[in-house]
């Protein structure tokens, strides 16, 4: 979650094993656990907007990014808005472009197929393990992939079981289930404090989205209020 | 309600643009070193993002989800644990819809 901590430390060489893969694998099974409730919760409030159980997998199959997944939810509708899903989906993901960038001096070492395929299961939690390796001198990218893995199969089982069970798991919001993305963002927000300089563009960004929810279209106010909080950063910091 | 074509490609827009978010920031550091104003720009960015979902979804969800959010960023400040805080928001907002109000 830590996106400001993490120099880009130059490493020489980057390889990919398959001890990495376990190892990674294993150093986040405990956090892989916690993911199994964001799943299920997932699976049955698609299952809720009339997604088949078949394609709620498959979403969570192929897109692996559970904020992003939930915010399509709320435009999932006849006719599809496909600009503003696209728009909706690259803002809550925009922040793997950072993350992403921050492991660059370390990917750019692995031929192109395996660099890719790393990226391809990058999610915070693995990001913020891959940037502890990193930061201890590990060389092995593998260790991202294997935890990447492990996540994404946890993602995809928890999608399905929440699919298959979601009309017998009556009301989520009676436990308080609704909750639990919002809850676990504002956690992340207060993660990324690094004190006053950051309270103004985070303000803004509040504001702006805050606006937005009543005066722009639906959708359109994550976009304006991110965008609005990154330029004011840039402003006061560049 | 969606038919099956449309919720597939959907689907498959959601997937191509989650990728090139995935792989964009390997691919631009590739070509272009990243500028101290860029670099302040994304990482305001990233934040951006989570508080432009956070405080919106926590108003319209009316007390209980405000309170909820609440205590999950109390629990934030005083554990560092975001499983915690998570699990504090959680059981808030159960505690209170269980309360005969």
């Amino acid at each position: 979650m830590n996106a400001h901590g993490a120099p880009a430390r130059t490493t020489r060489t980057a390889t990919l094993t398959l001890r990495g893969v376990v190892d990674g694998a294993r150093e986040i099974a405990p956090v892989a656990i916690f993911v199994i409730p964001f799943g299920i919760a997932f699976g049955a409030a698609a299952i809720e907007k009339g997604l088949s159980a078949p394609l709620s997998v498959l979403m969570s199959t192929f897109v692996f990014a559970g904020a992003s997944q939930f915010a399509a939810l709320d435009l999932w509708a006849s006719p599809m808005p496909y600009l503003m899903l696209a728009l909706t989906v690259f803002a809550v993901n925009a922040r793997h472009i950072l993350l992403g960038a921050a492991l660059a001096p370390w990917l750019l070492h692995l031929p192109m197929a395996k660099r890719y395929a790393v990226l391809s299961v990058l999610s915070d939690p693995n990001w913020a393990q891959a940037t502890r390796a990193l930061q201890r001198g590990e060389t092995d990218a593998g260790l991202v992939l294997g935890s990447g893995l492990l996540m994404w199969i946890a993602w995809i089982i928890a999608t399905a079981i929440g699919a298959v069970l979601g009309s017998n798991l009556g009301d989520l919001t009676r436990f308080g289930f609704d909750v639990l993305m919002i809850a676990f963002f504002a956690a992340a927000v207060v993660g990324q404090w690094r004190g006053l300089p950051d309270l103004v563009p985070w303000l803004v960004a509040a504001t702006v989205a805050l606006a937005g929810a009543w005066i722009l279209p639906f959708g359109w106010h994550v976009v304006a209020g991110a965008l609005a909080g990154g330029i004011t950063g840039a402003l006061r910091h560049g | 309600m969606v038919d099956e074509t449309t919720a597939l490609l959907a689907i498959a827009l959601m997937a191509t643009v989650t990728f090139l978010t995935r792989i964009g920031g390997v691919v631009i550091m590739s070509f272009v070193p990243i500028t101290p104003r860029i670099e302040a720009f994304l990482r305001h960015l990233a934040v951006s993002v989570i508080v432009a979902l956070v405080v919106p979804a926590a108003v319209k969800g009316g007390p209980t989800a405000m309170l909820a959010v609440a205590t999950a960023g109390l629990v934030m400040v005083l554990t560092r644990s975001a499983v915690g805080a998570m699990l504090a928001g959680v059981a808030c907002a159960a505690l209170l819809r269980a309360l005969p109000i």
